[in-house]
């Protein structure tokens, strides 16, 4: 990436535009430039903020699947899971009930292979992702605290797995602010609401700023984008005129920062106005690059075009791009039937490798951090042994980091013979938070946040960054 | 304050599973004798130190599986797998067994941390152990997070105050008793304070403050007509006792009670069996209670045990009543999903957290897992509480594994008439059951059998009578759920680290030991959360008539004077006038806890009606601030303006009033106002439609929308309890004013009113049309410039017809800076 991100020629170029214009009065433009370079107004909590220490990722996108993605069908292969099928293990706990259970073990639905110089095995559920594992970590042994969807959603996007809290995204909007102001700094993109609606992407007590901004895929992706004055020069007027009266209004008003914050939100909703529909307008993407994420021209459909608008939206410079694959109803939550998960993996399967191929070649990907995951992986074993389905499986679970500060080709941690527990260096949702906020130059024990009189941390009082993994 | 780091390692802190609640104390430590102590210093603190300290410091905040071994009540405690020593007994000793690496527990310290610790040391520890662990490391006698004797000299734990207003030197300066208290603080730092309000501006920032809606010009024509010293009086008399002040304080006090209309935003996808359909039931009660000016203890008691009360008029069921306790059930739990138990779990705690954090300021819901860290608040207390909750009611099922809970409604019309009703119904059912049997039997008897025509007839006859099934309300009964873990009424066990998987001592229901002391009233029978809601609201509780009081101040001056409503415990930050905190809660008390009394003595203040303009003028220091310190205040010649602003920039002191935005209701109901179309109507379900000319308050709020109005503008996070609410300014909210079809849509209907109520004819129409505008926007006439301005907007703007103009110019007064913001 280029210089582009600390600097916003769109903007400016936009504001000195409206100098010549019109209505914009010379001397506001001129303010609003002026604070463009003085970005410690404290009344806006989205200017850009010191790392902790030097970053390796600029930006992140953040690929979820909801419902639960079972592992040992995916990124987990054992062979012994496949050999024992139809046998017994004895359970101490099914689906939050404690108890002496006799489960019967479920053969994994997809066969695996190695891949890519790396060798590293993957099911043949993901074809396409599976030719990208060189530049994949992935990590086979991911523990969450919950067995429900809820609470499981909300635990791996706001570490709190009780009541809702900031989300990551937010997280990381508070703790970096963000470089273009034409722009939210955190962007979801989301078909349906997942389990926890929106909590999953939610400020909650930090400043409203650093809320996730829903885009729903279609016709109007961002609501209230579409400038409805009958020209663009009639809004130019009617926001000049604003700011006379708002000026007028703040001489006898010492400066207050909130009203001088709420002009220039104005300001910065004209130029939404006119950068997001260019971000959200993929007709000048080359068919090459279509034809890599599996995206048909035209359409505004599917995790293709989420990945597609997640690459233009992270190249605008937002900070934070969630997908989110499907809702809290017909994802893959396979308790009746493993084979759901076919057409699942294929809405998703050849949009993410187009994506991490499309970050590669345009030299992205090394400061931008690609995240997939999921909210738990699911039960290795059943309560019947002719079950097809499997049930919600939080003791481990798989998850990857592609991308920038991660060392490519390699897997880490394991989970035990079956996929039942962790066997091997257990990474928890929060130390899974610690390494994403690490790989921002973000120190997860001091990014704080104070909050009816305690200070308050994406990972609360847990987390280790995952040193291993890093490059 | 605490720094950072220790914060930090506080917090860590909340991880140690421990269940014991009060510390012995000092008096019960046993004398050392000199060896002990000499070999404890010599031999064991250190060893402790390097060998265990970096993983079982609750110093360092390092307590690996909750165990700590810096204090002495860290190992007595012990961690997760209990107490760490029995002091003479080594062979009984965790520490000793896992010291000795043996198989059939923990090996200490781990191998990757230096491995097994050699045989002298380990004999060393043995040799400790059999002395009876010896450990002078003393700490003062404590309950949950505080020593018991910080936690007696805590301000809001003590008894409210009786206070008397001080004197003051500024004496014609004071309206009012609170004046005296402010004032006295302002001239104790050589703060002044601002000039009053002019009478426009304090129209509006009292109209706004107690209906959420702004001043029609009549009423401020009205008002600047008055000039009887009691003017500004009759206009606080009058916007209380009109209904949209119950409309505006409901509104408040949803935030602080996490209300929500639905879960589910999308009307056709909510499930009926688990979403608080009825909530508006309680939403409506609390509008009619403000405005009828319920004593607030007995609001209080409503909503927690209001089931248990009998009905005013003597008659079944007490409606109000069992409405209120839908408090209790309109939490944020889903739909539920497959660990049931846990779900439960979690109602019971967001009952204690709604409670504690909304009637006493105590955050009691960080006792789930562990003691408080920072107040006088153990695990026992958490669990003696929850007794009660897990011993109530709130859902009729608690459904199937992965499906969903059903809320429990109950009717609000008398036994009898709901059995009745039962009645017919089995009735009905029956007559059909038997009409199905004729016609299968063979052959079927023809369609005109007599018999069978009577027995549809009688069944239709019925069917016509059937009255519609009764109105119901959520509300909570005594005894726990069926089916859980807790069904009836009993005493709940500890769950270990918050979990019901690993459970502990069952704990008697109780109150709070600290906070009841040996006033504990008895639980004779039922739950105990009659007990529970008189405990609370009762004179001598020192935190309720606080914790209220401090929130009116905030709704009018935007900050309490305790800025952590929600939490008066021992991190939070003392109040900044504590002896007007007090005098408050006193009076308010006294008046027999009238809210409408408190908002009356609170607006009849000078301090409530001092300017928000900060000119340099009104706002002086006296004397000179030299080297950061307060000069002595010094007579009025050697005043040096400097405006207060730089030195109380958050008007903490209160020399000024605090201009602030309007609230997410406010702005659209103001804008509904000015076009003169806001619908009076009160009550009812809540609208999925933000098109509709009603007050937000009847627009719905959904707990999984998030992307609606309110939530834009700000508005309470209806999860948890809301102490206060943010103030964001981004720019969607602007893209919402420039671009939303209700934005526009009142833009065209001012543009409407303007045109319509100054007709063309009118002489100097343009002018008369934006004085309008102003009148109804701001309160105010236009200045010469101002209508400049406006008719040049109108000028550049009237295409295609002039009426445009008129739009054009309304929607941006509309989205100005003055209309949604009060001075």
């Amino acid at each position: 990436m280029n210089d582009r991100m600390t600097f916003d020629p769109t903007r400016r170029s936009l504001l000195r535009s409206m100098i010549g214009g019109s209505m914009l009065l010379p001397g506001i433009v001129s303010q609003l430039l002026a604070e463009d370079a003085a970005p410690s107004n404290p009344a806006d909590p989205l200017a850009p903020k010191p790392t902790h220490f030097p970053p390796k990722a600029k930006r992140v996108i953040f690929l979820y699947m909801s419902g639960g993605v079972s592992h040992i069908d995916s990124w987990d292969p054992k062979p012994k899971l496949f050999a024992d099928a139809g046998k017994t293990v004895p359970v101490n706990e099914f689906q939050g009930r404690k108890g002496d259970y006799k489960m019967f073990l479920k053969r994994p639905q997809w066969e695996f292979a190695p891949h890519g110089k790396s060798g590293t095995e993957v099911s043949s559920l993901f074809p396409h992702v599976a030719e990208c594992v060189d530049d994949l970590c992935v990590i086979r042994s991911m523990k969450s605290d919950h067995t429900n969807h809820y609470e499981a959603t909300l635990g791996i996007h706001t570490g709190s797995f009780t009541f809702a809290r900031p989300s990551i995204g937010s997280w990381v909007s508070y703790g970096l602010g963000t470089v273009n102001r034409n722009l939210p700094s955190f962007v979801v993109i989301a078909p349906q609401s997942p389990y926890a609606g929106g909590q999953v992407w939610g400020s909650d007590f930090l400043p409203g700023a650093h809320q996730g901004t829903l885009v729903v895929p279609g016709p109007e992706p961002v609501a209230n984008i579409q400038r409805r004055a009958a020209s663009s020069r009639l809004q130019e007027l009617e926001l000049g005129a604003m700011s006379r009266l708002n000026q007028r209004h703040l001489a006898s008003r010492a400066d207050d920062p909130l009203l001088t914050a709420r002009m220039k939100s104005f300001e910065t909703a004209f130029g939404m106005q006119a950068e997001m529909p260019e971000v959200f307008d993929l007709s000048k993407e080359s068919d090459a690059t279509l034809k890599l994420y599996g995206l048909e021209r035209g359409s505004t459909k599917g995790f293709a075009w989420q990945c597609l608008v997640a690459r233009r939206l992270a190249e605008h410079g937002v900070r934070f791009v969630e997908l989110i694959d499907v809702g809290s109803s017909g994802n893959w939550d396979a308790h009746g039937d493993m084979l759901t998960h076919a057409p699942l993996a294929k809405n998703i399967d050849q949009p993410i490798a187009g994506l991490l191929r499309d970050l590669k070649q345009r030299g992205m990907l090394e400061d931008t951090l690609v995240v997939w995951t999921t909210e738990f992986g699911r039960t290795p074993f059943n309560a019947a042994s002719d079950a097809k389905g499997r049930e919600h499986h939080h003791w481990v679970f798989s998850s990857w980091l592609a991308g920038a500060g991660v060392k490519p080709g390699i897997t880490f941690g394991e989970s035990d013979e079956y996929g039942i527990n962790v066997g091997k260096d257990p990474v928890h949702v929060h130390d899974f938070h610690a390494t994403i906020l690490h790989l921002m130059g973000l120190d997860h024990e001091r990014l704080t946040y104070r909050h009816t009189g305690r200070d308050y941390r994406l990972t609360d009082v847990h987390g280790n960054v995952v040193r291993d993994i890093l490059a | 304050m605490m720094s950072e780091r220790l914060m930090s390692a506080v917090c860590r802190l909340r991880c140690l599973g421990l269940a014991l609640a009060v510390v012995v104390g000092a008096s019960a430590d046993r004398a050392f004798a000199e060896s002990d102590s000499d070999f404890f210093e010599k031999k064991i603190r250190p060893l402790l130190a390097e060998r265990c300290g970096s993983c079982h410091s609750a110093a360092k905040g390092k307590t690996r599986g909750g165990l700590a071994l810096d204090t002495r009540e860290g190992w007595q405690q012990g961690g997760d797998s209990g107490a760490a020593i029995v002091p003479g007994k080594p062979e009984e000793s965790l520490l000793i067994r896992a010291v000795r690496y043996r198989d059939d527990g923990p090996q200490m310290p781990p191998k990757e941390m230096g491995g097994k610790l050699a045989e002298a040391e380990i004999n060393l520890l043995v040799d400790w152990v059999r002395r009876g662990a010896p450990d002078p490391r003393t700490t003062a006698a404590r309950i949950g997070g505080a020593t018991l004797d910080d936690a007696r000299k805590w301000w809001a734990f003590q008894p409210v105050r009786p206070t008397t207003p001080p004197i003051v030197k500024e004496s014609n300066w004071p309206r009012t008793d609170i004046d005296r208290f402010v004032l006295a603080e302002l001239e104790q730092r050589g703060l002044t304070h601002a000039d009053n309000a002019d009478k426009r501006m304090l129209i509006r920032r009292a109209t706004f403050d107690v209906t959420g809606l702004p001043p029609s010009p009549d009423e401020i024509e009205a008002f600047l007509r008055d000039e009887s010293p009691g003017a500004f009086e009759a206009v606080v008399d009058r916007l209380l006792g009109s209904p949209a002040y119950g409309q505006r304080g409901a509104r408040h006090w949803l935030d602080v009670v996490r209300y929500a209309d639905f879960h589910d935003g999308d009307p056709k996808a909510r499930n009926p069996v688990c979403e608080p359909l009825e909530a508006w039931r309680y939403r409506d009660w609390v509008v009619e209670s403000f405005n009828r000016d319920l004593p607030f203890d007995q609001f209080l008691v409503h909503q927690i045990a209001g089931d248990l009360l009998p009905a005013p008029d003597g008659k079944e069921p007490n409606t109000d009543g069992l409405i209120a306790t839908t408090f209790l059930v309109n939490g944020a739990w889903d739909r539920g999903d497959a660990d049931k138990e846990k779900m439960v779990s979690d109602m019971v705690d967001d009952q204690i957290d709604t409670v504690g954090k909304a009637f006493l300021g105590l955050t009691l819901g960080c006792s789930r897992c562990h003691d408080h860290k920072f107040d006088p608040v153990t695990q026992s207390d958490y669990y003696a509480l929850a007794g009660i909750f897990y011993s109530t009611r709130m859902l009729k099922e608690l459904g199937t594994k992965g499906g969903e809970i059903t809320l429990q409604r109950r009717p609000l019309v008398p036994r009898e008439v709901v059995e009745k009703r039962d009645q017919q119904v089995k009735q009905i059912a029956e007559w059909n059951a038997k009409l199905a049997e004729l016609d299968k039997q063979s052959p079927k008897p023809p369609a005109d059998d007599p018999a069978r025509l009577e027995l549809v007839a009688q069944r239709d006859r019925l069917q016509k009578e059937l009255p519609p099934e009764p109105p119901a309300t959520l509300a909570v009964s005594e005894g726990g759920v069926p089916g859980g873990l807790f069904p009836g009424i009993q005493d709940v066990p500890i769950h270990i680290r918050g979990s019901y998987t690993r459970l502990g001592d069952v704990v008697p229901r109780r109150m709070p030991s600290f906070f009841a002391g040996d006033r504990q009233p008895p639980i004779a029978s039922g739950s105990g959360r009659r007990e529970l809601a008189e405990w609370v609201a009762s004179k001598e509780n020192p935190l309720t008539a606080r914790v209220i009081v401090n929130r009116v101040w905030q709704w009018h001056f935007g900050a309490g004077l305790v800025r952590t409503p929600n939490n008066f415990g021992m991190l939070s930050e003392p109040p900044s006038h504590p002896a007007l905190l007090d005098w408050l809660a006193a009076k308010f008390v006294e008046d027999g806890w009238s809210l409408k009394r408190l908002h009356r003595r609170i607006m009849l203040s000078a301090t409530y009606q001092l300017s928000s303009k900060v000119d340099g003028r009104g706002l002086m220091v006296e004397g000179q601030k030299q080297h950061g310190e307060a000069a002595a205040p010094s007579s009025p010649s050697t005043l040096n303006t400097q405006p207060s602003t730089t030195l109380d920039p958050d008007n903490r002191w209160l020399g000024q009033f605090t201009a602030r935005r309007l609230e997410a209701e406010a702005i659209r109901d103001a804008m509904l106002f000015v076009t003169g179309k806001l619908d009076p109507a009160t009550g009812g379900p809540a609208s999925d439609n933000l098109a509709i000319a009603r007050r937000s308050l009847y627009v719905q709020t959904a707990r999984w929308d998030r992307s609606n109005f309110a939530t834009l503008f700000d508005a309470a996070n209806p999860d948890a309890s809301d102490e206060k609410r943010n103030v964001s300014t981004v720019a969607p909210q602007s893209l919402f004013l420039l671009n939303h079809p209700f934005a526009l849509d009142q833009a065209q209907l001012l543009a409407d009113r303007l045109i319509r109520e100054v007709p063309g004819d009118t002489p100097n129409v343009e002018a008369a049309r934006i004085q309008l505008a102003y009148h109804l926007l701001f309160s105010r006439p236009a200045s010469d410039e101002e209508l400049a301005i406006a008719r040049q907007v109108m000028a550049q703007t009237a295409e295609p017809t002039a009426e445009s103009g008129w739009t054009d110019l309304a929607h941006v007064l509309l989205c100005s800076n003055e209309f949604i913001y009060i001075d």
